[in-house]
């Protein structure tokens, strides 16, 4: 890390703790009611008796697996749909007017059918979680495969180049750069998909503890899954990151 | 080698090049002079068979495969490094790997692109690129050689050395080259005939000029000769006429 990332980082981490002690001090001295405002010390402790006593990792592994089996579901549906809608003009008439639309409700709202149809378990979690990123998934590659550089195309073919040079030197690339440069909205569109699939209807998972929490007014535990989900979804970036520059390192040289 | 009989080219609307002809022999260096936009680019891409034209015949002494085709601009994959994008061509047809590296590190160091084999091309200038371009194209050892601005971004020395090598490996060669340029001076300095469009549209050849100054040829010396300086009056009356004659009549 440079310098100027040092001192960026800890103006940013100064400016997150002052504004925590100043919460801290308002719910202490009373000028915030802890009954909707519990200070960072009581979300802490609810934090820490939860991950103590063990409660927490059931919960937070449900996530997690619906998270992840939808996002590898996802990942494969909208990729394998991209690339036929791209090679093959008769699927794309048929898929892309689904998926525009698709693409332009909130996909969340689906949830609730998907609870009817596939019940309270990982099933209906994981079709929301696929369908949010399957979604972002076919685009990219869609567009990736029809906004290649025409001049890199005909580069390829005057070079003696066919249909398999032209996947593996031209469409495979091209793609993995949209994909990855949407990869880190992937992520947080799967964790989306099984957190608010949890919330609707479930007995486990961190969407669940949510539901609790909220049915309770229970704002600090609410606050405590708030940060955890956030702890785990900056986590899932950051490894999205490193996959990302690894991939495509010809962009940070 | 390259015959052209009676081509016009069009996009659609009206022709851009009509009843154009070109005959050019083997191992013959032509060059392709016309103002822009007459059509210089699109005649390239019909003999390459990227385009299809609307009329006329093109009769090539070789295989497509033995064609190479340097284009305008310099469009390399980003996502390869500077050597693989030299070996790309000779990858397409099957070399090993371990050839084709050596054979571009060969390409790169003639092109004075010595140890860039591992950037990308991102990081490099735009007259470096273009190097990189050519070395992809020499590396395949055309047989015919279609080359459209190729040294419009190199500096005046990098741009002699150049030409003067290509004329070299030519010669040695006995390619076959067409070679599109802005440069009248180039153009004569190193072809045997010059052939030149006019403004259009649609745009057709005006002129062909053989040129009879004698191989092997040094492109600094071949400007002395006697016949030089009379063509290069000759072509500039031809084109300026032209673009003069195409303001009046829009
Ligand atoms: N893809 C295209 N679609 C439509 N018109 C085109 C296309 N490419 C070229 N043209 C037209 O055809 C004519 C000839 O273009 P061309 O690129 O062959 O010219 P050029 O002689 O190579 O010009 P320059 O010296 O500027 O490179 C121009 O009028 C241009 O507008
Ligand atoms: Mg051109």
């Amino acid at each position: 890390m440079t310098n100027k990332n040092w001192a960026s980082t800890l103006r940013r981490s100064l400016t997150l703790l002052s504004l925590l002690a100043l919460w801290e001090t308002g719910a202490q001295v009373g000028w915030l009611d802890p009954f909707y405002f519990p200070p960072p010390s009581q979300v802490w402790e609810v934090m820490f008796t939860l991950a103590a006593s063990g409660e927490l990792w059931p919960h937070l592994g449900a996530t997690a697996v619906a998270a992840s089996a939808g996002l590898v579901i996802g990942l494969g549906l909208g990729i394998g749909l991209g690339f036929a809608a791209a090679l093959s003009p008769i699927l794309a008439e048929l898929l892309e007017p689904v998926m525009i639309l698709l693409n332009a409700i909130p996909r969340v709202i689906l949830a609730p059918l998907f609870v009817i149809w596939l019940g309270i378990g990982l099933a209906s979690k994981l079709a929301l979680a696929t369908v949010l990123v399957s979604v972002l998934l076919f685009f990219s590659v869609y567009n990736g495969i029809k906004e290649v550089d025409r001049r890199l195309i005909e580069r390829i073919r005057t070079l003696g180049g066919g249909r398999r040079t032209l996947i593996r030197e031209l469409y495979l690339p091209s793609v993995t750069a949209w994909i990855m440069g949407n990869f880190k909205v992937a992520v947080g569109f799967a964790f989306t998909g099984a957190v608010v699939g949890e919330f609707v209807a479930s007995s486990r998972g961190l969407g669940y503890l949510l539901q609790f929490a909220q049915s309770t007014y229970n704002a600090a535990l609410t606050i405590a899954l708030v940060v955890i989900i956030m702890a785990f979804v900056l986590l899932l970036f950051a490894i999205a990151e490193r996959l990302e520059r690894h991939l495509l390192s010809w962009r940070y040289v | 080698m390259l015959k052209v009989t009676n081509l016009a080219v069009g996009y659609g609307g009206a022709p851009v090049l009509d009843s154009v002809d070109l005959d050019i022999a083997t191992g013959e260096f032509t060059s392709l002079i016309g103002p822009s936009g007459s059509g210089k680019t699109s005649i390239l891409r019909v003999v390459t068979g990227l385009l299809l034209p609307l009329r006329g015949t093109i009769e090539l002494k070789v295989a497509a495969r033995d064609v190479g085709f340097l284009f305008q601009d310099d469009a390399l994959l980003p996502w390869r490094t500077v050597r693989q994008n030299v070996a790309l061509g000779l990858r397409i047809r099957d070399v090993p790997p371990n050839t084709a590296d050596d054979q571009s590190e060969h390409w790169l160091t003639l092109l004075g692109l010595k140890g860039q084999g591992d950037r990308y091309p991102g990081q490099l200038s735009g007259g470096q690129r273009k190097r990189v371009a050519i070395a992809q194209v020499l590396a395949l050892e055309p047989r015919l050689l279609l080359m459209d601005e190729p040294f419009a971004s190199l500096d005046a020395i990098v741009r002699t050395r150049i030409t003067q090598e290509l004329l070299e490996w030519v010669e040695r060669k006995q390619l076959t080259v067409i070679l599109v340029t802005h440069d009248l001076e180039e153009a004569i300095s190193a072809s045997d005939a010059v052939y030149v469009l006019n403004q259009g549209a649609p745009a057709t050849v005006i002129g062909h000029h053989r040129i009879e100054i004698p191989r092997p040829r040094d492109v600094l010396e071949a400007r002395q000769h006697a016949t030089f300086g009379p063509l290069l009056r000759c072509l500039w009356k031809e084109l300026s006429e032209e673009s003069t004659s195409s303001y009046t009549n829009p």
